[in-house]
């Protein structure tokens, strides 16, 4: 596998003693804000679970696994979609790089979709924020992804019109790989919030 | 390091094999919680898979290891706090509760 220098002017920020900021500065601010954020929000789940943890045990055997699933492999293809477009405008493809963008555009589509449906399962079975501690903490950290999420969906919209608009190139890909950075650390929380809730421990 | 992997056909090769670890881990995951719900050291299996996936998703597609060190430290650290607190909660949950009743 060969390696290369990439340029640091516009590609990704690149620090005095080489280490590279994927996008620019700001994401990871946001993406930091982010992780707070969630953390915080996963002190609500730990001290929930300490205190009902028979509550928890069996709340995850009534929600949809299906959709949990789903919502899971969406995230990762997705993820590995953006990735793909970045590693092939990086490789000079730029038409292989808009088409990735827009195989991840679509998969990502696929959350909220699924959460939809997810949601409708869900009152057809009774289960709403009111149904226990277990659904009101699932509701909470749910939505709350949720909403980050389509942030994300918004932000490859814009990112997929630039990229249209012959904004990125080569040397210069650092808007792309700034959205690429934002739905990983989406995808990291996902991956952890599938874990709470639909994986039976 | 001052340089970051081109992404050739084989840097796509690496970002499909991670891709399809982490889908293999996700159905992995989901059929150990529904053959051995239940048992002790189930926690620590989920704990572990929950960081293996976490730290995939880091390495492979932030390409972590090549990034500032801040950035290294939030990225590693946020995938490792969560499997730690799931380890916490398995083996000291009555103490949490304890400590977090008003």
């Amino acid at each position: 596998m060969s390696v290369v220098a990439i340029s640091d002017r516009g590609a990704s920020a690149e620090t005095q003693a080489g280490w590279r900021i994927p996008g620019n500065k700001g994401i990871w601010v946001g993406i930091s804000c982010e992780f707070v954020e969630f953390l915080v929000l996963f002190v609500v789940y730990f001290v929930s679970r300490a205190h009902f943890p028979e509550a928890f045990a069996e709340g995850g055997e009534q929600l949809s696994r299906l959709a949990g699933t789903t919502i899971t492999l969406l995230m990762v293809s997705s993820s590995y979609c953006i990735a793909c477009s970045v590693a092939t405008l990086r490789a000079g493809r730029r038409r292989a790089s808009l088409a990735w963008l827009g195989a991840g555009l679509v998969l990502a589509l696929g959350y909220p979709l699924t959460k939809y449906f997810e949601f409708q399962w869900n009152l057809a079975h009774g289960i709403t924020g009111d149904s226990g501690i277990f659904f009101t903490v699932y509701y909470y950290l749910t939505l709350n992804h949720l909403v980050h999420a389509v942030w994300g969906i918004l932000g490859m919209l814009w990112v997929l019109a630039r990229h249209l608009g012959g904004a990125y190139t080569v040397d210069d890909y650092s808007g792309l790989e700034a959205l690429a950075s934002y739905w990983h650390a989406t995808d990291i929380i996902w991956l952890v919030l599938f874990s709470f809730f639909y994986v039976l421990v | 390091m001052n340089g970051v992997e081109k992404k050739t056909p084989s840097g796509l090769t690496a970002l499909t094999n991670a891709w399809l670890g982490l889908v293999a881990l996700t159905l992995v995951s989901l059929g150990l919680g529904q053959w051995f719900h239940g048992k002790p050291w189930l926690q620590l299996l989920v704990a572990a898979l929950v960081w293996l996936k976490g730290h995939v998703v880091a390495r492979r597609f932030i390409e972590v290891e090549s990034c500032h060190p801040f950035i290294r430290r939030v990225v590693n650290g946020f995938v490792a706090v969560t499997p730690l607190a799931l380890l916490g909660l398995a083996y000291f949950g009555a103490q949490l509760a304890r400590w977090a009743t008003l």
